[in-house]
């Protein structure tokens, strides 16, 4: 048990040299994020600044309704500041117009979402293949990458089969694929473990901890759980939409 | 295209869904083609009719004869050029007896409807000099003068039954007036008319002709009178004025006349009531709205339940206009589907109308037999397919484009 745990505090001491050195990914400064509901106006994070280098993972945690998604959706650009600047890989996404961060997300972010949100009518190879659909590659080049990136997740004997067919966790490994597939700078994860039991937690855990020391990826995960924030190299708490610490 | 796959996979997420909206598109322009086709032919009839040639008929109803004196009489209204008698004859071929050969008329009490077309006793000089698209070669057409049993038949309608001038064959009438006791009438083809169908399209050849004497003495002269009087005009523009002149002449009688140009009495004769373009569209209009909304509905149902997967599309860098893409591209292929089957089965069923006994010779008896899926309607027919897909994706499609993404995933 002592052997294990100076390995992961000689690891994370590694980890955290070689950021010292690297660039900034991911820059969120005084961001707010005000929800309208009808004539109402919620405040969801009230001027929040989070810098992440590249090749870090971050947990972001805290209680329910604290504002993690939002920050998540915003490094993401899948929703905008109310006002700040979100910078993610050198793109300031609240500049891009609808069109342009759709293409930027296609090509700088990969989304594991909590419930992975596979599209049920296709195999586990169309599901990883889709991101590709919006490139130029040839469908032979598609149907390589795609079978590369389940290779990576260890899932190439699954890949004919529909997501009625996989258990959770092969799911999840599965929308880990679909969101390595582009090689994307940033990979974003709300709550990846949240659906899963333990033992498939932990499986999910340990890929995503191979993504980012073995492939280079940036990792910003949203979490409850204290364990799956153990294994990033820092975590954040939010708490109404300021972080703590 | 590398769209393409995705499309279908959705579409075969929910098969009977699927199915089910394909078959009611499918409906919608079955009918849509079916009724055109309809309309395009009775045109087609329609438009082979002269604008100086005027028809007078019985005021009640065609069932009724006007006396043979009336021919006379409207030969001398002022604008009259020719009248010719003619009488609806109705006869059809002698069913064939076992053991007896086709067409010998011996002891024939059945007809055989299967092969009905249209025939009319007619005065046969005025009759043919007024319709000089039926062109008969002279010889025949003295030949034809020349012997009361003789017939004028189509050249459709000699192909048909493989006639040949010379040949002989027999028709007996439904209408009991037109009946001989002795068996049915026998006819000898003495000519065949052809029509230039570059000059008049539409003009059915697939009809006979015969002397309306013959009709006259075989019935033992007991007919007191013809259907109706074709009468041609000087000036076609003095169509109506005539008209009036010669229903003016028997306003005091037994027979009141009703006179009006060929191609209203077509029109009403097919129709017998009402527009029946008007009907026909209205019809095709309202199953077209209500398919429409049918296929409006279940898109949107394809969207509501999707809206995850659309929000999921969108996070992995799909553009909003990619998206509204693919449901109109959904619900455009739903529609070409539709349409595909309902062209077909247009198509299928004006085969088996054109074909099926009875049917057949109901619309042969009316002028009906080219009743084919014209290739405009059914081009038409795919377009309207095509444009109820996309209109009943669009507004779907716009909910997908507009919906934002974080929206869409809360709401899982």
């Amino acid at each position: 048990m002592t052997a294990v745990a100076t390995a992961e505090t000689v690891r994370k001491a590694a980890a955290e040299t070689s950021r010292g050195a690297a660039m900034t990914m991911v820059d969120v400064r005084d961001v707010r994020k005000v929800y309208k509901r009808d004539s109402q106006e919620i405040p969801v994070l009230d001027g929040l600044s989070l810098q992440v280098k590249e090749g870090d993972f971050v947990a972001l945690m805290g209680p329910s309704g604290s504002g993690k998604t939002t920050l998540l959706n915003l490094i993401a650009g899948i929703d905008r500041p109310t006002s700040g600047h979100v910078v993610v890989a050198g793109t300031d996404v609240a500049q891009l117009s609808e069109s342009a961060l759709a293409s930027w997300r296609s090509q700088n972010v990969g989304f594991i979402f909590q419930f992975y949100n596979l599209i049920p009518v296709l195999s586990a190879t169309e599901n990883v293949e889709l991101p590709l659909l919006l490139t130029h590659l040839s469908k032979k080049e598609r149907r390589e990458r795609a079978t590369t990136a389940l290779k990576v997740v260890g899932l190439a004997d699954r890949a004919t089969h529909y997501p009625r067919q996989l258990s959770g966790g092969q799911e999840q490994r599965v929308a880990i694929a679909r969101a390595i597939v582009t090689d994307p700078k940033v990979l974003v994860a709300d709550e990846p473990t949240g659906d899963l039991d333990a033992k498939s937690a932990e499986e999910i855990l340990e890929l995503m901890e191979v993504l980012n020391r073995d492939h280079k990826k940036t990792i910003v995960m949203v979490t409850h759980d204290p364990r799956a924030a153990g294994r990033a190299h820092s975590q954040h708490h939010l708490e109404k939409g300021v972080l703590k610490d | 295209m590398k769209f393409l796959p995705f499309i279908l996979k959705h579409l075969r997420r929910n098969w009977i869904r699927t199915t089910s909206t394909v078959l009611a598109m499918a409906l919608c322009i079955f009918l849509f083609c079916t009724l055109q086709s309809v309309l395009a032919a009775v045109d087609s009839l329609l438009d082979s009719t002269s604008a100086n040639r005027l028809i007078t008929r019985h005021s009640v109803s065609l069932v009724f004869s006007l006396p043979f004196s009336y021919a006379g009489r409207i030969q001398s209204v002022p604008g009259v050029k020719r009248v010719a008698t003619t009488s609806w004859f109705g006869g059809s071929l002698p069913a064939k007896k076992e053991g007896k050969a086709e067409g010998t008329g011996e002891e024939s009490t059945t007809t055989d409807w299967s092969n009905f077309f249209p025939n009319m006793a007619v005065d046969a000089e005025p009759y043919l000099a007024m319709y000089p698209e039926y062109e008969i070669p002279k010889d025949q057409y003295q030949a034809f003068m020349a012997d009361l049993r003789g017939a004028v038949v189509g050249r459709k309608l000699a192909n048909k039954f493989g006639w040949k001038v010379g040949d002989t064959f027999f028709l007996e009438s439904f209408i009991p007036p037109y009946r001989k006791p002795d068996g049915p009438f026998e006819f000898v083809v003495r000519a065949i008319f052809d029509v230039d169908p570059a000059k008049h399209p539409g003009t059915d050849t697939s009809i006979m002709f015969f002397h309306h004497k013959y009709l006259y003495e075989a019935t033992g002269r007991s007919l007191d009178g013809a259907g109706t009087y074709n009468v041609e005009i000087e000036d076609p523009d003095r169509a109506g004025e005539v008209s009036k002149a010669i229903d003016a002449l028997f306003e005091n009688s037994d027979a009141q006349t009703r006179t009006e140009t060929e191609k209203a009495f077509a029109a009403g004769f097919i129709s017998m009531a009402g527009n029946l373009a008007l009907l026909l569209n209205g019809i095709g209009m309202a199953v077209a709205f209500t398919i429409l909304l049918v296929t409006a509905n279940t898109m949107s149902m394809a969207v509501r339940e999707r809206r995850t997967e659309i929000a999921v599309l969108k996070t992995l860098g799909f553009s909003s206009a990619q998206v509204m893409g693919l449901v109109v591209a959904e619900a455009v292929f739903l529609g070409l589907l539709g349409g595909l089957v309902g062209i077909g089965g247009s198509q299928g069923i004006m085969w088996m109308l054109t074909h099926a006994p009875g049917i057949k010779d109901a619309l042969a008896g009316i002028g009906l037999t080219d009743l084919n899926l014209q290739p405009f309607v059914a081009v038409l027919g795919f377009v309207v397919a095509l444009f109820l897909g996309f209109a009943a994706g669009f507004v779907p499609a716009l909910g997908a484009y507009r919906s934002r993404i974080t929206d869409m995933l809360r709401t899982v």
